[in-house]
């Protein structure tokens, strides 16, 4: 937490700048009728939309949405990661053609690799971009530090704890100095005491950086807890049903439920869902 | 980690008895019966010559040794690529590899005669059944390392703009290595098992020859001789390979 590593992140002429000349501030991403359909004929099965997206550079916003109602799809599809069957995307209003590389993901699982350390996991970005070792090397030390990983970069992810590998795959996403960063339930495997704290340091290291966020999934208290803005999908196919703005301060604190507000914003997501029919009670 | 050396010392150290014990009542089986050496030979019998031979019988295990890295080797080098390439496209899949299932159901020492026709009797005939025997278990392990690596994986290493080669050697092949690894520790198991076999039929070096000709001469004695020979090869191999995989896979020890 010390100020030279916060300066060294947010530097805009920083070293990992290099990775292509986008801005690394954060891009902004827009999507217009965006669907997926899997498969085709009579095994066809539509996944997802048609959905818009407008995402202002910086911000925060989270899918929530039951499972399987294509929210991670979406996120795929704004990667260009996946093909859409249907729609556009554009991205610093360039329209996507084909994969980005200026993001970072983090899935629910680590998805580390096992036969590499913590360190060499967050330099596999470094190694394939072909970027300068020694800067990137830099920031993987300054992002160690923030993410509470000092000491453990020589371990393999079978030696860390579930929290730290999670942490690991936060590092490996943000140490190329991305425009974007998607998050695909990323703390959905954790327990809940480690889960408020990597919620905790996940906010504090994105208001420095202000990168756009791109966070999906299914608990209304991470969505609150982190968005400048929730987006709440229906079942499959999904479409957007209901754009909700957190107007909270940040940061924000360990206990929700110290705002009033909190739970007014939660009694919302609740009642479109069940309104959805996702509860049956 | 602490009682692992502790308990893998004193397994050895039980194994050791067992074995000692076993020859001990072997050799006083057959002094108080008197046996003659013809008919079997006492452990005095045999491991002595093991140390008398020693010379003959090194020779042939280092042929037989080479006979399994050579088959094993080529069976490795084409089970990998092959196996990337029926999991990477669905027509092999489809076409491709029910042929090769159905030669492996195929006893392989049937086509010793006829490798004995192409390339005439020597060790290369050998190692061509060695090959043969150790392929399979090496592919369709492969096949399923390659096929199990998470998607999502790629999504990853694609976000990171690699290219098929980076992610064939950065992600995908390293992320396979223990279910290849596992066909290997399989395949070489077949190997050793195999290349006496197929030196018994097909060779004029190596430790099946020695024990095929000994038994032509009634040499009991060098024929036991040749067997201990052959499951210390078959040791080695296997103790290597357990090696290399602690040396590859770190991670797997746990």
């Amino acid at each position: 937490m010390t100020d030279t590593t916060m300066a060294e992140m947010k530097t805009p002429s920083g070293p990992a700048r290099s990775s292509g000349g986008a801005p690394a501030a954060g891009a902004s991403i827009s999507a217009r009728g965006l669907t997926k359909v899997f498969g085709s004929g009579d095994n066809a099965f539509h996944a997802l939309g048609p959905i818009d997206l407008d995402i202002k550079p910086g911000e925060f916003v989270s899918i929530i949405g039951p499972s399987g109602c294509g929210k991670s799809t979406t996120m795929l599809l704004v990667t260009g990661l996946e093909p859409p069957s249907a729609g556009t995307v554009e991205i610093d209003g360039k329209p996507l053609t084909a994969p980005i590389s200026e993001i970072g993901i983090v899935f629910q699982d680590h998805l580390l690799l096992d036969f590499r350390t913590a360190i060499k996991n967050v330099m596999l970005q470094q190694e394939i971009r072909g970027l300068d070792k020694t800067a990137l090397r830099d920031r993987a030390d300054a992002l160690f530090e923030r993410l509470g990983l000092k000491g453990a970069e020589n371990r393999y992810p079978w030696q860390l704890s579930g929290g730290m590998r999670q942490r690991v795959s936060i590092a490996r996403a943000l140490v190329h100095d991305p425009s974007m960063l998607l998050m695909d339930e990323p703390f959905g495997a954790l327990d809940a005491i480690t889960r408020t704290q990597i919620r905790h340091d996940l906010e504090m290291l994105w208001l420095d950086t202000r990168k756009t966020v791109l966070f999906i999934t299914h608990s209304i208290e991470e969505a609150v807890g982190l968005s400048d803005r929730v987006l709440v999908m229906s079942k499959s196919p999904g479409t957007i049903v209901e754009e909700i703005v957190i107007d909270l301060p940040r940061p924000r604190p360990a206990h929700l439920g110290e705002y009033p507000e909190f739970s007014k914003y939660a009694e919302r997501i609740y009642r479109i869902f069940e309104k959805l029919g996702v509860y049956k009670f | 980690m602490a009682g692992f050396g502790g308990s893998y010392l004193s397994s050895i150290l039980i194994g050791a008895a067992a074995v000692l014990l076993l020859l001990g009542l072997w050799e006083v089986a057959l002094r108080l019966f008197d046996v003659p050496v013809w008919l079997a030979p006492k452990p005095s019998d045999f491991l002595v010559r093991l140390y008398t031979d020693r010379a003959l019988i090194a020779g042939h295990a280092l042929w037989t040794s080479l006979t399994i890295v050579e088959g094993f080797a080529l069976g490795v080098l084409v089970a990998i690529p092959l196996a990337l390439a029926i999991v990477s496209v669905g027509a092999l899949e489809r076409g491709l590899y029910p042929v090769i299932v159905f030669l492996n159901i195929m006893p392989k020492t049937v086509i010793g005669p006829i490798l004995i026709i192409w390339f005439g009797i020597g060790p290369l005939v050998a190692a061509l059944i060695v090959f043969l025997m150790s392929f399979f278990p090496v592919l369709v392990d492969s096949m399923s390392g390659f096929r199990l690596v998470d998607r999502r994986l790629f999504y990853i290493s694609r976000s990171m703009g690699a290219d098929p080669w980076q992610t064939f050697w950065k992600v995908r092949l390293p992320a396979a290595m223990p279910h290849i690894f596992s066909g290997m520790k399989i395949g070489v198991v077949k190997a050793v098992e195999g290349v006496i076999i197929a030196e018994f039929i097909a060779s004029n070096k190596g430790l099946g020859f020695m024990i095929v000709r000994a038994s032509a001469f009634m040499d009991m004695t060098l024929m036991f001789s040749g067997l201990v020979a052959a499951a210390i090869v078959a040791l080695i191999f296997n103790g290597a390979m357990s090696v290399i995989g602690q040396w590859l896979m770190p991670w797997s020890r746990h």
